[in-house]
């Protein structure tokens, strides 16, 4: 049994996750597959960017935050997937090392007019450094199945 | 033989290309979504039957990431692009299963010389995933930096 169905969130709540360290291999691993542009995948090239080193492709980023939502909430909620995400800032680079803290907070609630079953939720995603600085932010939509009725 | 860059003069607004193709692998789709995003739906096959979607898709942030490789391997290469701040309205409109084939649609809506930063430029796209029935599966607004053509001397 899911312990998050739509009804059980509320404007405010917050879920804190991390932190989650982020390696050197996993940076490189992922860009290779899907990013691989210099400053992303290869040492000595990327001391030549603006980065002065390997950063982590933001796509891989976002793929990490998707990735502490669903260990921090959405393993244990009543998930239906999400329509998008309203806006999303790539703010400082994520550098190999770094340990990553996630925060979600609820900022709005609103049932499905046409599906009595279900709802969405608008979450703000602040992804953070060691340091306290934000790397990453996002708002956007999780969409919930509503607790069943008891029979 | 050099190749000529492309910069952001180079680039014209309502001028649209696309990527070449990708065929989703069910494998990657669990492999990615073991890694970044374990829901059943996108992890189980069995599970995914008994889901909304009626079968194994790729997590949005998997067709997200073969978006960027096929952008990368067709653009971005050859672009005088200094990266991207981020995105707006990205949406996830249909579901992207196994076998499917995706290409990328690219369309320049805005150019904005920065004010601040006369070697540089930001340039809107609207970003489209098409499948093969020529379905959108996902659109973005991406937003890149470009550095300015250099001054010839």
């Amino acid at each position: 049994m899911p312990k998050y169905y739509f009804d059980d969130f509320r404007v405010g709540q917050v879920f804190d996750t991390g932190p989650r360290r982020v390696t050197k291999d996993e940076i490189v691993a992922f860009a290779r597959k899907f990013d691989p542009q210099p400053f992303h995948i290869d040492e000595e090239a990327a001391k030549k960017y603006m980065f002065g080193g390997i950063i982590a492709s933001g796509w891989h980023t976002a793929a990490i935050c998707m990735r502490m939502s669903v260990d921090g909430m959405i393993k244990d909620a009543a998930s239906l997937g999400s329509p998008g995400i309203d806006e999303l800032r790539w703010l400082k680079p994520v550098r190999p090392g770094d340990e990553l803290k996630l925060r979600m907070e609820v900022v709005e609630v609103t049932p499905s007019r046409s599906k009595p079953d279900r709802g969405t939720i608008r979450v703000h995603w602040t992804m953070s450094n060691a340091a306290g600085e934000p790397v990453m932010t996002m708002r956007g939509l999780g969409m919930y199945a509503r607790r069943p009725k008891a029979a | 033989m050099v190749i000529s860059k492309e910069y952001f003069e180079d680039l014209v607004v309502g001028a649209s290309r696309e990527t070449a193709t990708k065929t989703v692998d069910k494998d990657e789709i669990i492999e990615f979504g073991r890694e970044f995003d374990p829901q059943t739906f996108h992890i189980d096959e069995a599970a995914a039957k008994q889901s909304i979607f009626g079968g194994l898709i790729a997590s949005g942030w998997h067709t997200a990431a073969m978006a960027m490789r096929l952008i990368v391997d067709t653009f971005v290469r050859n672009a005088a692009s200094t990266g991207s701040p981020g995105f707006d309205n990205l949406r996830w409109l249909q579901p992207v299963r196994p076998g499917d084939v995706i290409r990328v649609r690219s369309t320049v809506v805005e150019k904005i010389p920065s004010k601040s930063r006369p070697n540089l430029g930001v340039v809107k796209f609207s970003t489209e995933v098409l499948n093969q029935r020529d379905e959108v599966v996902m659109s973005l607004t991406s937003i890149a930096m470009y550095n300015r053509r250099p001054n010839k001397t």
